[in-house]
């Protein structure tokens, strides 16, 4: 019984991981950058879902989707103001747009974690749960009912992201710039919309997952850091870019983490990721479903 | 006439005094605290109101010296490399006479180094780790509660619980390590018979779960509780939430205090209920006047009700100022010297420091007083908690609820 406990346990918060990934990995698809803030968009969504539903009294089915639309537009936001400088118009900042993204993102997230610790308190909020029932039995599985319910939703939403980018107008435009920017530029594809499409989602998704887990995880100012530390891990193992292999890798690492928790030590949990992170770097850069070369 | 001339006169004289006595330069102590994650928050707040209603009543009695006292804040965030520059700042840019305030461990064990270096007094305000006291450092006096005094406690607690199986949660800091090591310790000690076990959870880290899903086959007598907020809410639920504890079979002991914080209810709710708590502070404790004044005050400005943390701060506060008082002067080897004889009467009891030269008594105030009360409903405010143990009597196992 332990074991499928475990294994349940672990699925349930891979799926949490792979809904933060996602937009982490479809950024580094279409910007080749990675977003140091990615974390704070976490953070803003737990926060957004949290504090709508305890002080101005939304329902939490409702307070869900509003935590993806103020994701949604901070990601715009941070889009249009900080990353469009790397692909519009700045040639000359070829050389040093890799600096640019990592020292401006970074200091995004400082600002976003101190934004929200002067205004909103340092102290922990613990968003209300999506339903009132306390525990789910599912034979001798004992899970509480907010876990399941949010793990369900998030599969949902990840399944509508996945069908999305697999098939919809915007989703293929997406993928062409991931694949080659010039290329799809030329093909007459507008890059930059583009780009705002991906960290506008980027920005909902973590939105949403920081959202899904403030009942779990009680926000505080810095609650995506740990998420957004995991998200990192995942999406090199998964292969930089790719949604399918971000996916993979989550449950992987959920389901490796609750078991190496029990079986091995608690206390090194966190450190299997990164154990299993460096050994794929040495035998295996590309990841589990990253291309050898993208650069054409 | 003449007489009125000279009374008229006096006042003069002595308003002018006065004047001239406040005009004088500010004492100023150093308070060190977590005003920002990832420390504790909720307690730096309260050790913040602590100090601040203890230096407006020293102030409000004229100052100390016929000085006024001024409080310099750094924030630490609970971090030990930010606590060592805090105190470094503190003691060479602001020139303050002492430092109080620290209410982390890990962060104290930092600064203490500082003030060490430029021996300046050092009032450890809620550090309970021993190792603070075990460094043996000439200026670091503990008016705090102690890691030892609370291993004591727990075991003694789980005895008279008739506990056989024990399991304890505690935080990767020094001060959760270091009580859950002396809580085996202890237990060996003085609850021969009672199996005991530690595991350590990372303070960042959210998941309990892998921790927690093995006990469901063994669930334990007792789960002792070693964590700050907000980790220790997390834990909290993660243990209702799998139905491991509160049970009828299983307990859960909170040996770091956490009822009464402010933002306690909102982030426990039910997994709370039944809970046993290690309280240094209780409304139904017998204060002294200093206690009771100092209560009010709090009372009054912010409308809560007191806490430990309050007192614990407030008294640092007003040791610093005892000492300068003693000594006549704000030098640092005549205030030490000065804290080694105290013998006065705080907010929660009459306090001397301990002159033993070595381990965890080392300027320890040894004799502070404490309870275990437990929480009967849940949103109950701490004054309706169920006191199952007075001050120096043993717990009233007959007393305590069992969950239904």
């Amino acid at each position: 019984m332990l074991t499928l406990d475990l294994l349940i346990n672990g699925l349930i918060i891979g799926v949490f991981y792979a809904l933060m990934a996602i937009g982490l990995s479809l950024i580094f698809g279409i910007l080749k950058v990675v977003n140091f803030a990615h974390g704070e968009f976490y953070m803003v969504g737990a926060y957004a879902y949290t504090l709508s539903a305890l002080m101005l009294g939304v329902s939490p089915w409702l307070a869900l989707p509003l935590a993806f639309v103020v994701g949604l537009v901070v990601g715009v936001v941070v889009e249009r103001l900080l990353m469009r400088p790397l692909y519009s118009g700045y040639t000359s900042w070829g050389s040093i747009r890799d600096e640019y993204a990592v020292i401006v993102t970074f200091a995004l997230s400082i600002f976003l974690i101190n934004v929200v610790d002067k205004v909103v308190g340092p102290f922990a909020y613990r968003g209300p749960p999506l339903v009132d029932v306390s525990r789910i039995a599912i034979g001798p599985i004992l899970i509480s009912g907010h876990r399941l319910i949010a793990a369900v939703v998030a599969i949902a939403v990840i399944v509508v992201v996945a069908l999305a980018i697999r098939y919809s107008y915007w989703g293929r435009q997406i993928q062409a710039v991931s694949q080659n920017r010039l290329g799809a530029s030329l093909a007459g594809i507008d890059t930059a919309k583009a780009s705002a499409i991906v960290f506008a989602l980027a920005g909902g998704l973590a939105a949403v997952s920081g959202a899904l887990l403030a009942n779990i995880f009680n926000p505080t100012p810095d609650v995506g850091v740990f998420p957004a530390i995991k998200s990192y891990v995942i999406v090199v193992l998964g292969g930089m870019g790719s949604v399918p292999g971000s996916i993979v890798a989550s449950l992987v690492l959920g389901v490796l983490e609750s078991f190496g928790g029990v079986y091995i030590s608690y206390q090194y949990r966190d450190t299997f990721g990164l154990l299993i992170l460096i050994l794929f770097l040495l035998f295996r850069p590309q990841g589990l479903f990253g291309e050898k070369a993208r650069e054409v | 006439m003449a007489s009125r001339l000279h009374l008229l006169a006096c006042a003069a004289g002595l308003l002018a005094f006065m004047n001239a006595a406040f005009a004088a330069d500010p004492i100023k102590i150093g308070v060190t605290i977590a005003q920002s994650p990832p420390g504790s928050v909720s307690q730096g707040t309260q050790v913040k109101d602590g100090v601040e209603v203890a230096a407006k009543i020293i102030n409000d009695g004229g100052g100390v010296l016929g000085r006024k006292i001024e409080l310099v804040y750094e924030d630490t965030q609970g971090i030990p490399e930010k606590a060592r520059a805090a105190v470094e700042k503190l003691i060479t840019r602001d020139q303050v006479v002492a430092i109080v305030g620290e209410h982390q461990s890990s962060a104290a064990l930092a600064g203490i180094e500082v003030a060490h270096r430029y021996k300046v007094p050092y009032m450890n305000t809620n550090g309970w780790s021993d190792a603070i006291r075990e460094k043996g450092y000439a200026e670091v006096f503990s008016p705090a509660n102690y890691n030892s005094r609370v291993a004591i406690a727990v075991a003694d607690t789980m005895k008279a619980l008739g506990a056989k199986n024990v399991v304890a949660f505690c935080e990767n800091t020094d001060y959760g390590v270091g009580l859950a090591k002396l809580i085996g310790v202890q237990m060996g000690e003085r609850g021969k018979g009672i199996s005991f076990k530690y595991e350590t959870l990372d303070r960042a880290a959210k998941d309990y779960l892998p921790a927690i899903l093995p006990l469901k086959a063994n669930p334990p007598d007792v789960i002792i509780e070693i964590m700050l907020p907000p980790g220790a809410y997390i834990l909290l639920n993660q243990l209702n939430e799998q139905g491991v504890a509160p049970t009828k079979k299983t307990l859960i002991y909170d040996a770091s205090g956490i009822a009464d914080y402010p933002d306690f209810w909102q982030n426990v709710g039910d997994a709370a209920k039944d809970m046993l708590v290690f309280g240094l502070y209780h409304p139904r404790m017998p204060l002294p006047e200093l206690g009771k004044k100092v209560a009010d005050a709090y009372v009054e400005r912010t409308k809560s009700a007191p806490n430990r943390l309050l007192f614990q701060a407030a008294d640092s506060v007003f040791l610093v100022a005892e000492a300068v008082k003693a000594a006549q002067s704000t030098k640092s080897d005549a205030m030490i010297k000065a804290l080694e004889d105290v013998k006065w009467t705080g907010t929660r009891g009459q306090v001397t420091f301990s002159k033993e030269k070595s381990g965890f008594k080392h300027h320890q105030w040894l004799d502070i007083p404490y309870v275990t009360f437990q929480v009967t409903e849940v949103k109950q405010p701490v004054d309706d908690m169920k006191l199952v143990q007075q001050p120096d009597a043993a717990l009233d196992a007959a007393q305590v609820e069992r969950p239904k």
